[in-house]
This record gives C-alpha cells, structure tokens and sequence, in this order.
C-alpha cells in the first residue's frame, strides 16, 4: 500500500508543476519542493476533515481558479494555496458535500477577490461560514437576510 | 460405497459469511493459493473499483468523500463480490477466480446475483405473506408487514449499500440468521419464517391461540417464537399420546411425563423424542426434506429446555396447558348512559366553585349515574388529592376493578398512551389499592382480570 500510496503523491507532484505552464504568464511558479508541501497539505487536511480522494484534481483547479486574483503575487502564492486547500476540505464537510468541488471553487474566488478584498481570514471565517449556514438550511448559497431587511426598508420608503 | 468427496485446499467451515472476501483472501495467503503480488494485485484493483464507484456516488462533482461513506461503498464492493465468490463451486475454484478474472467483472457478476437474488427474495416475501400464520402476535404482524420486511424492498441500495439491512424486524425465528448480512440475511431469513409457518399451517389457529394464552395471557405483546411453542407442545402431546393436532396437554399429563421422563438418561430421552418427531412427522404428514431439516436443526433447543426443566421440577413451563379465553369466567360491566354536555358543563361548574370536599361529594353522588361521566369529573372537576381518595373510598369492588382497567398500573408500558392528568391518578389509584388489606386487593385484582366492558 506504501508504494501504491507514495506512487499517487509523485503523480500529484507532477501534475501540480505541469500547471506552472499556465501559471507563468501571471508571474507565478510553484518548485517540485512547494509542489510537495501542497500534496502534504492536502493530505494533512484530508486527514483532519475525515475525508478520502482519489485521484487529484482539486490542487489544480484551485492554483488555475485563483492564479489571475489581484491579491495574489509570487510573494504570499505558496502560503495562500496552502491555506485554501485547507479551507477548501473544511468547507466541504460544513456543506455537508451539498456543494460540487467546481462550484465551492468558484464561490471562494469570487469572495476572495470580492468581498474579502484578499483576506482569507474573511473568507473562510465570515463568507464561507455564511454560505455553508445557508446551504445547510436549505437556502441558495448566497442568500443573505441583511438584503431581505434592506429591500423590505426600501419597500417602506415607497 | 461410500461417497467420495473432493479434497478442498481451503477449508471452508474457515470462511465467514458475513465477510466472505476478506476470509477467503486470508485463507488462500495461508494455504498459499495467492502471494504476496497477488494479493497487492487484489487490493489494488478492489482501489479502483472503489474510486470508480465513488465517482459515480459523487456524480462527478466532487472528488473527495468522507471516510465513513467510502468505507461503507468499501463494504458493499467487497459484498457484492463475495457473494459471487460464494456462489462458485468451492473456495479454491474462488481463489482461481480471484487470481484469472478482474476484479470489476468479478463485482458485474456479484451485482448480476443480487438482481436476480433481490426478486426471488421478493417472490419468497410474498409467498410467507401467504402463509402467514393468523396471531394476535404483534411483533410477528409487524415485522412481515409492509413497515417491517416490506421497507426493505424499498429501501435496499444495491449500489452503494448492498451489505445493509434496512428493514425493520423484531420477531425472533427459532433458528436465528446468523454470520450473514445485506440480501443473503433476508433470504435466510424469509426462508426460515417460511418453514416456521408451514409447520405452524398444520395446527388450527385457535389451537396456536389458546396454547399461546396459556404460556401468557399478554402473549401478543410478547417477542416469542411461535414455532418454538407449538413445536415443543406437539412433542408434548406426542410423548402424551394426546392428538397432536390440538396442542392441547393436562397438567395431569405433564405430571405422568415428568415422572417417565426423569428416568432417562440424556441419550435415551434424545431418542424419545426423536421418536416423537417421528410420529409427528407421520401424523402430519410432512414429508418436505427442507421442513423436516429444519425442525430437526430446531430440537436441540427444544431438548435442552426439556432437560433443564427435568432438572429443576418445571415440565409444566416447557409443555404449556392450553387456555381458551372464552372459557374463563366473566364479569360484563355495564358504564350507563352518559348524561347530557349542556347538564355537565352545570356540574363541572358547580364543582369548580364548590368550596368543601363533602359537598362535592354529595354532589357527584347525586348527580353522577355513569361511570364514563364519574371518570369525565375525575379529571375536569380540578379534585384534591384527598377528595380523590374520598371519592374512591365511596366506590365498591367493581368500581375499582373498573378503574384499574382504565388506568394500569402493572407496568408503564401499559400506561403510555395516557395523558399527563391521567397519569396522576393512575398513581394515585395504585397508591390507594396498596393500601388497602391483601384480602380486598386479591379480590378486586381478580375482579379487574375478568371484567370485560360492554
């Protein structure tokens, strides 16, 4: 199984460097060594949300989804990946997997560059939380009660 | 000549039912069917089935899982697998299976089983239905009813879920299903309560009913075996040289079998009653293999009962006297006419402001001529606890009697269904009755036991 295990990981290297083709022409690029801590990251997180993968996958959606943002450059690229592979596993689980892998993609880069202006903090503790709460109730993941109240005010002008 | 029986490498009484791929791979590594290559080989191919699968659960859409849900898809692969395994000729014809064909054609075939399976399983649902055996017996209705067995049909998730039992079953078969999960345990299972009931088709119901209420009045509520009953007591009447077919055994003969019994050994009293069986069997006249298989499986239960109960002076535990309900005696108890709602509502009224307990009392007395309307005051007219006892203490046997019908107090499960005032007198009542001097108790106990509303 360790050589099975250890075989896997070589390939999710690999594929993570492959996406420095892509990544280059926005200025940043990711060595074999950053590669490896990606991997271990998401396998730490994996681990600690209680979930398995196969197949990679995700390590490269979200470098290719988050690589153009205005709030990344080649200075904090490796510790915010780090950190949105971690929020992107934890939220997985509080959506109660309701949500697709491209779709939770998708809504985090546009709270990042939106919203959130750049700040993961933001991100995984206010808008996430938000969307996850609101899934799990049965609303659409941006629903928000504060624009409810503010259309009902509006209506109240009229 | 003596049958001649191929020699299996794998011995098969090793394996396990439940887990019949992860035994057979243990197995083989240890006869040396497979190597250490062979079996990475297996684990990575049953990898792929398993990433494939949680693919197609995901849809796609998400390339993670939570450990539990692949562990459990996990479980049913290996299942689905096993199932085929086992339904090869012998374990080693498995092992070459395991080795030459590839795991994912291996689960096709399994998957192919449980489809064919899943409708003859159905097919045997519908025939214990017809067999069913017509009992008060609530856990038995239940459980072959569409909320109990017949969830399952509904409910099985054959793709992901196929090693589950989702049904809901509470009646206990004499032989229980054990080491088997999924679809087999069902099949087993429906198999085993066809057999009970085909046994059982050969006794009158009421017959079964009033053996039954002999072992226990409350026999309805109770999770016993029916089969097991009625099995023993024909062993019983057999052995009593009484007519089988009516289950029905004295005390007297229980008496004469205890002091014939108690002299044999336990190889002679085996014997006895494989005689008995015999005899059964004539009388009967079973002459399916299976059925005769399984009453045969089911004896040693029954004997080592019928021994211990030599031992300690209890035959008349294990060899039950019928009891026919509707010869015992009866006391028909008559409520009254309710008065009028406009004439109640005056009462309660007057009650509610009536400011001593000794003209309340006068009051119910005079006014109340029903025993619904009493039980109706008892919980509107808000009464004390003491003008509650005052009120019992003006109440004869019946009355009481009447009472305790209404409000149980044996156990709580009988009272679960009342509401929370009701509750309160229940103990308040039980309170009372204990108090009262044993002669009087007995007697509204009894009382209680006979009466039967109109």
């Amino acid at each position: 199984m360790n050589v099975f295990s250890s075989l896997i990981q070589k390939q999710a290297v690999d594929e993570i460097e492959k996406c420095n083709e892509y990544t280059s022409k926005f200025g940043l690029t990711l060595s074999r060594q950053d590669a490896i801590r990606l991997v271990e990251t998401r396998n730490s997180s994996l681990k600690s949300c209680g979930r398995i993968e196969f197949g990679g996958g995700v390590i490269d959606k979200l470098i290719k989804e988050f690589c153009d943002s205005p709030y990344i450059s080649k200075h904090n690229y490796v510790e915010t990946l780090n950190e949105l592979i971690e929020i992107f596993y934890f939220y997985k689980n509080e959506t109660l997997d309701l949500i697709s892998d491209d779709e939770l993609i998708k809504y985090m880069k546009n709270s990042f560059d939106g919203k959130c202006q750049g700040s993961l903090e933001l991100l995984a503790e206010r808008e996430l939380d938000k969307m996850a709460r609101n899934l799990r109730y049965g609303y659409v993941p941006d629903y928000s009660e504060d624009e409810v109240y503010k259309e009902e005010d509006e209506d109240d002008e009229y | 000549m003596t049958n001649i029986e191929r020699q299996h490498i794998i011995n098969s009484n090793k394996l396990s039912g439940e887990f019949y791929f992860n035994s057979i791979l243990q197995e083989a590594y240890t006869c040396r069917l497979l190597n250490e290559n062979d079996l990475e080989n297996i684990q990575m191919q049953c990898i792929n089935l398993l990433a494939y699968k949680v693919e197609r659960y995901n849809m796609g859409e998400s390339s993670s899982i939570r450990v539990e849900t692949a562990q459990s898809i996990m479980k049913s692969n290996l299942y689905t697998i096993g199932l085929y395994l086992k339904s090869l000729l012998d374990p080693d014809q498995a092992v070459v299976e395991l080795k030459t064909v590839d795991i994912f054609e291996l689960y096709e075939r399994g998957r192919k089983l449980i489809n064919t399976k899943f409708k003859a399983v159905k097919h045997i649902y519908h025939m214990v239905k017809n067999n069913k055996i017509n009992t008060p017996n609530h856990s038995y209705n239940s459980t072959l009813s569409e909320k109990g067995i017949g969830i399952f049909f509904k409910s099985y998730n054959l793709e992901y879920e196929a090693h589950e039992i989702p049904a809901s079953i509470d009646y206990q078969l004499c032989n229980p299903v054990s080491d088997l999960i999924g679809i087999e345990y069902i099949e087993k299972y429906l198999e085993n309560l066809y057999l009970e009931n085909k046994f059982c088709m050969n006794f009158a119901p009421e017959n079964i009913h009033h053996l039954l209420y002999g072992y226990d009045k409350g026999y309805k509520d109770l999770l016993i075996n029916i089969f097991e009953q009625v099995l023993t007591a024909s062993i019983g009447c057999s052995l009593a040289n009484r007519n089988i077919r009516e289950l029905n055994i004295s005390l007297d003969d229980i008496q004469s079998l205890y002091n014939e019994l108690i002299k044999y050994d336990n190889h002679t009293l085996m014997l006895k009653i494989n005689s008995a069986i015999e005899d059964i069997f004539e009388e009967l006249n079973i002459k399916n293999p299976t059925l005769q298989r399984y009453i045969e499986k089911s004896l040693p239960k029954v004997v080592s009962n019928i021994e211990n109960a030599l031992k300690l002076n209890t035959l008349g535990k294990v060899f039950i006297t019928s009891v026919n309900p509707n010869l015992q005696p009866k006391i028909h108890f008559d409520s009254g006419v309710k008065m009028e709602d406009e004439e109640y509502r005056k009462l309660i009224e007057e009650l509610l402001i009536c400011r001593y307990s000794s003209d309340k009392l006068k009051l119910i007395k005079e006014k109340v001529k029903s025993f619904d309307d009493l039980e109706d005051v008892i919980l509107d007219a808000q009464l004390e606890e003491d003008e509650l006892v005052s009120l019992f203490n003006t109440f004869g046997d019946v009355e009481i009697a009447a009472m305790i019908k209404r409000y149980p107090f044996a156990s709580d499960i009988q009272a679960v269904e009342l509401s929370e005032a009701e509750q309160k007198v229940r103990l308040l009542l039980e309170n009372y009755i204990k108090q009262l001097p044993t002669d009087r108790q007995n007697q509204i106990l009894q009382i209680a036991e006979h009466l039967i509303e109109d």
